[in-house]
């Protein structure tokens, strides 16, 4: 201890340093403090000394905390690695769930709206290959995509050709979805879809068991315009096709025949024998279509009346000019061009035979016509079983049932059973 | 240095092994144990030098204990284990003029005693001031008596060096400014005066004024530091509680049971004295201002008996 002050000794600057750092046993330090009590002096530097040792250990921490700031900082971005690692993580499971369930979930849907929908193209359904193939080539020139039909015609049967046959649907359908559909699901989309997804063994089932006009509504509903009645049209513009398709194998197979036995050469006989010759080639032609179809022969006429398969487009004529009025009736066409000359075809185009002109003016218009008298005669004959050989047999006998009228400019009318001979009405 | 037969058997009877005296010896296993913890041999020491500096660092305060009492040898053990050996070195070093002693030490210290000095000064320029001139000082520039004089030989590593030199920034400090204080001029100061209603009787008041010397010379250590500190020094509780090294509620907690006694005792004394309990109250309710009760003198005036003591001898 050094005396320094007025008190008397104080305590050196090592004990006051060391009572500062309780590092005085009791007895020093009571000894200190005793001190200290009575001495302002040596409170004053214990205090000093003590706040110049907080000064230093704030700046020490301050200088710690400075030198440690690249590591702070590491460990801090260490730490919020962590949680956003979890975070993408999480996220990406879930984007790869709702992918996974979209995926899933969205043929079933698809299906789910198209369920009757897969007979949009039911498997008699022929592809829209031999749809071209058996239209005529007026109605085969609106080009059919064979995309969405084509995949679903893989197991055309024979036995199911009398259902309704939806490549005409099919073939319509690029010209429908054309016109936008605001309820349906966009064309793209759809094809998109179908294309990617592979339908399910039950979809197929179910598409196989699935009635075809359920089928065919659900479709058209999906794709058609709502409130028209385009399916019902389609139907049986599908019925026709299928008619002629049957008629033109059924013809080439009579052809055949008839080239054998000179009756065909007669048909190609110069105008004026027409008369005869239309009196022995058509009435077979005629009776014998009926009895191949399974449908009934009042139907037939009426049908065939009804639904001309005049061709959306002009046909070419082999005048060079387009056709402006066509009449048909199976294989047989009478066809109008642009100048009013006549061309008729016993093959459905195929090949065309020039009629001579028996009306006066410019024929601008050919229709075909069924004298009500006619359907009634030819009904009876077939549900007693008359076939179409025992009317060959008095093909001469009984009238042609169905009249061909022909107009002119002036609005006169010729008519004609085989479109050869040529009456005033 | 050797151990010797005795230091064993005063371990373990306890008996002291000597007084102080230069016969004092240091256990070798001790010695060794210190000698590895610091960096002694990097200062220059060599291990005789170093048991030497020891030995004489616990002679001089007797290891801790009080004068005319021997140590035993585990007291001896208790004293070096408690020393800053590393610290104590390295200033006994830069004492002798080590210079790879000196490079380490303003490597280590040179910073903080600055900036201790400009915490304590309260002025960047003044705190520079101070820390150079005790670094000229410890560099042993002085000299007094032909010899050079290095303030580091009177660290004994009771504390640390740091705080050792803390401690020795703030006393110069304090020095300084209670020397300059004096020559600044005081203020002129114009007490009150008393009100006459308001007096009390003189008799009354002397009594009080005698009351309270009594009660306060009758307070221990503790409680005149805190008291002192609180109400003379207006040093914080946070403050005091750093110094006596408690948390601050301690501290309050102490000072209330000590204004609480130092009442109390007054209000016996009072009674001691011939008057009545009531007579006594009232008496406290005195005016402070009437009183001629100097509590700065009265509490600086208890000298502790250990450095009175010390003074003397």
């Amino acid at each position: 201890m050094t005396a320094t002050s007025q008190h008397g000794f104080h305590p050196d600057a090592e004990s006051l340093s060391a009572f500062s750092e309780q590092a005085l046993n009791e007895r020093e330090r009571m000894e200190v403090l005793a001190h200290l009590a009575v001495c302002g002096r040596c409170r004053q530097v214990v205090a000093l000394a003590r706040e110049a040792a907080d000064a230093g250990e704030v700046t020490a921490a301050a200088r710690l905390r400075k030198t440690n700031a690249p590591d702070s900082w590491w460990k801090q971005w260490r730490l919020v690695w962590v949680p956003t690692a979890v975070v993408a993580a999480f996220a990406a499971a879930s984007i790869s769930v709702y992918i996974e369930r979209s995926d899933r979930h969205g043929p079933d849907i698809k299906i789910a709206e198209q369920n009757p929908a897969p007979s949009a193209t039911p498997p008699s359904a022929p592809t829209p290959t031999e749809q071209a193939k058996v239209e005529p080539p007026a109605a085969a020139a609106p080009a059919t995509p064979p995309t969405h039909t084509a995949k679903h015609a893989h197991s055309a049967a024979p036995e199911q050709l009398p259902a309704p046959a939806p490549p005409v649907v099919a073939a319509q359908m690029p010209s429908e979805s054309e016109v936008p559909e605001p309820r349906g699901p966009a064309p793209g989309v759809a094809h998109r879809q179908e294309a990617m997804r592979e339908p399910p063994p039950m979809s197929r089932a179910d598409e196989q068991q699935s009635p075809p006009q359920l089928a065919m509504g659900n479709h058209s509903s999906s794709y058609s315009q709502p409130g028209s009645s385009a399916p019902e049209a389609q139907q049986e513009q599908a019925e026709e096709h299928r008619h002629a398709e049957v008629e033109t194998s059924r013809m080439r197979s009579f052809k055949a025949k008839s080239a054998t036995s000179g009756v065909h050469g007669a048909n190609a006989a110069p105008p004026g024998g027409a008369t005869e010759a239309v009196t022995v080639a058509a009435p077979p032609q005629l009776e014998t279509q009926p009895a191949a179809l399974p449908e009934p022969a009042p139907m037939l006429g009426l049908k065939h009346v009804r639904n001309v398969p005049t061709p959306a487009e002009p046909m070419q004529l082999p005048s060079g000019l387009a056709s402006v009025s066509i009449a048909s009736r199976g294989h047989f066409m009478l066809a109008i061009d642009k100048a009013g000359a006549l061309f008729l075809s016993e093959d459905r185009g195929v090949t065309w035979e020039r009629i001579t002109t028996q009306w006066t003016g410019r024929a601008v218009a050919v229709h075909r016509h069924v004298a009500a008298n006619d359907a009634m005669q030819t009904a009876p004959a077939a549900q007693n079983g008359t076939t179409g050989d025992s009317s060959a047999g008095s093909g001469a006998a009984s009238p042609p049932p169905v009249l061909f009228e022909l107009s002119n400019d002036k609005n006169q009318t010729w008519v004609s059973t085989d479109g050869r001979t040529w009456t005033p009405e | 240095m050797a151990p010797t037969e005795s230091a064993g058997s005063a371990d373990e009877t306890g008996i002291p092994s000597g007084t102080g005296a230069p016969d004092c010896v240091l256990d070798s296993a001790l010695a060794d144990e210190l000698w590895h913890g610091c960096d002694a041999a990097r200062w220059g020491l060599t291990r005789d030098e170093f048991e030497q500096i020891l030995l004489d660092a616990g002679t001089a305060q007797n290891f801790g204990l009080p004068e005319a009492t021997t140590a035993t040898r585990s007291q001896e053990k208790t004293f070096f284990r408690g020393l800053c050996v590393a610290d104590l070195a390295l200033a006994r070093a830069c004492a002798r003029g080590n210079e790879r002693a000196w490079e380490h030490f303003l490597a280590v210290y040179r910073q903080p005693l600055t900036r201790a000095a400009i915490a304590i000064t309260g002025s960047e320029t003044l705190g520079r001031d101070l820390a150079d001139q005790l670094y000229a000082e410890l560099y042993g520039l002085s000299v007094r008596d032909g010899q050079r004089r290095c303030p580091l030989l009177s660290y004994r590593g009771r504390g640390s060096l740091m705080g050792w030199l803390r401690t020795t920034l703030a006393q110069r400090h304090v020095d300084h400014y209670r020397r300059t204080r004096r020559e600044e001029p005081i203020e002129e100061f114009d007490a009150p005066a008393p009100d006459p209603l308001s007096q009390t009787p003189a008799r009354e008041l002397s009594l009080l004024e005698q009351a309270i010397e009594q009660a306060v010379s009758g307070c221990d250590a503790e409680e005149r530091f805190l008291l002192a500190a609180y109400y003379l020094d207006e040093q914080t509780l946070l403050e005091i509680g750093r110094v006596l090294g408690v948390h601050e509620a301690t501290v309050s907690r102490r000072l209330h049971r000590a204004t609480g006694q130092i009442r109390k005792q007054i209000l016996k004394n009072l009674e001691r004295n011939g008057m009545s309990r009531r007579a006594a109250q009232e008496a406290m309710g005195a005016d402070p201002r009437d009183l001629e009760v100097n509590l700065k003198k009265l509490l600086q005036n208890s000298q502790s008996e250990a450095f009175q003591e010390q003074a003397a001898s």
